[in-house]
């Protein structure tokens, strides 16, 4: 179990190197799907049995697949070469990172146990999906709860962003359009039918997902 | 020996065995389906190929292996060979927590080759996993057709996904383990679950046929639209694994549904009186129970023509999963408010439910078959469908 742990946690590091390392989008993504797996090994050798197989249903096999799906329709796999758009960006990024891994020391070599180890393995109890449960729905059912509704109000965010009003599918560029005032009106005298294909408004590079 | 190099070897030996088994129902598998296709449809099908076309899979097999396995310029080598592996290995390991008959029984080993208390929860990780294989090949492909068969894919795994999830979720409040162990031991003291469970199976097994991606819900691989989607640059053994895989897949979701619906390993309890025990024997009843699904893969594809893209996506959101829901709040309040009745008023409730959806088929269809009409002079909107 011990070396299975530290093999498991070797390789989520060599995860998290290729994701940040790895020149195209779709190899670091894979990296990260690598590194999530391991951190899903990691749970199983610490018997939480039921925290593996949620981590790998929910990010590696459905978080990480549409975050693929967006990579590959905004084609957005190619490296960008340009110049960094923000200023002294890895030096920021040097910096947050040494703040980071410092809280991290400070937080290993202050840890205490809240209660001793043998009696924190007995009230997991193999880690089952009883015992999740039971903690989940009574002693946290607050902030269980909190966070549901946070998701459905991040749903809600998304249907309410993508549905806003789309550009004109007529084909005619927006500026020789009427003015600001009666976009409406413009719009319904567009049949239903006059909708370009979508490929030719994709393939504008405005990289707007619309499907 | 140690003990536990024993244990080892024989999990190993156990491992191979499975594969094996397997793979040998993958390439009969494909037999049987075309011959039974060519029946279905007035044909003979294929029988040339040694006695009534027993050895047209090892011609099969080795006109794959043998074929050149070209790759194409633009793909991108690593994941392209990547793809095949992780879709085939996956699929394969996915079989091995479940269990075929009880504990000890084949030659005093354990007819499984490993055990999760998760064990349902650790098939859906696996199951879900399967999605990568399609993607990722799509992608490395490196051309069009390809790229659309695997976004199609992969967009019609996940959604359903859930309906397959949340329909299991009356069954795991029944039975109150994800163990398969526990499941089947539930079964052989209550009766099979499908017996109150008859909404949550219905459901379960249409997202099945979606997870496998077979006919009716074939896009990935819509020949008339996409060419033949994520396959299309494959060739020789790396498309044969890709066609294992799901077979493979077809194999284990007959198997699960067997397992958490109908009894599992378990025969049925009468045939004791003839022959004292039989219900216990392994292998064979499990056996049993997969052949009878494989033949209703079967059976559908020649049936039912393919749904259309936008129609397979409205059939997964406004219809499966509403009701996957509906069944689990149903099993939630009749577990909560029961009292010390018995199970058999759910399964009653249950049945209806399937009854009143066959009945009203012709007003539910409408969810799934039209597109979502505006009313005139609504703003057309981004999104949507």
């Amino acid at each position: 179990m011990m070396l299975a742990f530290i093999l498991l946690g070797a390789l989520a590091i060599v995860g998290g190197v290729i994701t940040i390392a790895a020149k195209n989008a779709v190899h670091a993504s894979l990296g990260l799907v690598g590194t999530l797996l391991c951190v899903a090994g990691l749970f199983a050798t610490l018997n939480a049995s039921f925290l593996a197989a949620t981590q790998v249903i929910v990010y590696a096999g459905a978080v990480m697949v549409l975050f693929l799906f967006v990579i590959m329709l905004l084609n957005a796999n190619q490296p960008v070469t340009e110049r960094d758009p923000v200023p002294y960006v890895r030096e920021l990024a040097g910096i947050g990172g040494t703040l980071l891994a410092g809280a991290f020391v400070v937080l290993a070599f202050t840890f205490k146990d809240p209660r001793p180890l043998a009696e924190g393995a007995e009230a997991l109890r193999g880690g089952s999906a009883l015992v999740m449960g039971e903690t989940l729905l009574t002693r946290f059912l607050l902030p269980f709860e909190a966070v549901s509704i946070l998701l459905l109000v991040a749903i809600v965010g998304a249907v309410a962003l993508v549905q806003r009003p789309a550009a004109q599918p007529d084909g005619v560029p927006d500026e020789l359009e009427e003015p600001v005032g009666a976009p409406q009106e413009e719009r319904r005298q567009v049949p239903r039918g006059a909708a370009p294909a979508l490929m030719q408004t994709r393939g504008a590079q405005d990289g707007e997902v619309r499907a | 020996m140690p003990d536990w190099l024993a244990t080892l070897l024989i999990s190993l030996l156990k491992a191979v065995l499975v594969v094996l088994g397997l793979l040998t129902t993958f390439a009969y598998m494909t037999l049987i389906e075309r011959r039974l296709l060519g029946r279905m449809q007035l044909r003979p099908g294929p029988n040339r190929v040694g006695p009534m076309g027993l050895l047209q899979p090892a011609a099969d097999a080795i006109k794959s292996i043998f074929k050149e396995d070209l790759t194409v310029t633009l793909a991108d080598k690593l994941v392209y060979t990547l793809a095949p592996i992780v879709a085939i290995g996956m699929a394969l390991t996915a079989f091995g927590g479940l269990p075929a008959g009880p504990a000890g029984s084949l030659f005093g080993e354990n007819p499984w080759v490993y055990n999760l208390d998760t064990g349902i929860l650790a098939l859906l990780a696996l199951t879900s996993m399967g999605v990568y294989g399609i993607f990722l090949g799509g992608w490395a492909s490196g051309s069009k057709y390809p790229i659309l068969g695997g976004l199609r894919s992969s967009a019609q795994m996940i959604s359903y996904e859930l309906g397959m999830g949340l329909s299991l979720l009356g069954l795991l409040m029944i039975v109150g383990t994800t163990s398969f162990h526990g499941i089947v031991g539930w079964q052989a003291q209550n009766g099979p679950m499908i017996l109150f469970q008859s909404l949550g199976f219905v459901l379960f097994l249409i997202s099945s046929f979606a997870e496998t991606n077979r006919t009716p819900f074939d896009l990935p691989e819509a020949e008339q639209e996409i060419v033949a989607g994520y396959l299309t640059e494959y060739s020789a053994i790396k498309w044969a694994l890709f066609q294992m895989a799901e077979y493979v897949n077809m194999i284990t979701a007959s198997a699960v549904m067997s397992t958490l619906f109908f009894g599992g390993w378990k025969g049925p309890q009468f045939l004791n009186a003839l022959i004292p025990g039989i219900s216990d024997w392994p292998l064979i009843w499990l056996i049993v129970k997969i052949a009878f699904f494989l033949f209703l893969f079967i059976w559908v594809r020649a049936t039912l023509p393919r749904l259309r893209y936008d129609q397979l996506m409205r059939f997964g959101w406004k219809l499966v999963l509403p009701l996957a829901l509906a069944n689990t709040m149903l099993t939630a309040a009749f577990l909560a408010f029961r009292g010390s009745g018995g199970l058999w008023f759910l399964g009653v409730l249950s049945l209806a439910g399937v009854l009143a959806l066959l009945v009203l088929s012709d007003r539910v269809r409408t969810l799934w078959n039209q597109p979502s009409i505006r009313p005139e002079g609504d703003i057309v909107r981004a999104g949507g469908d």
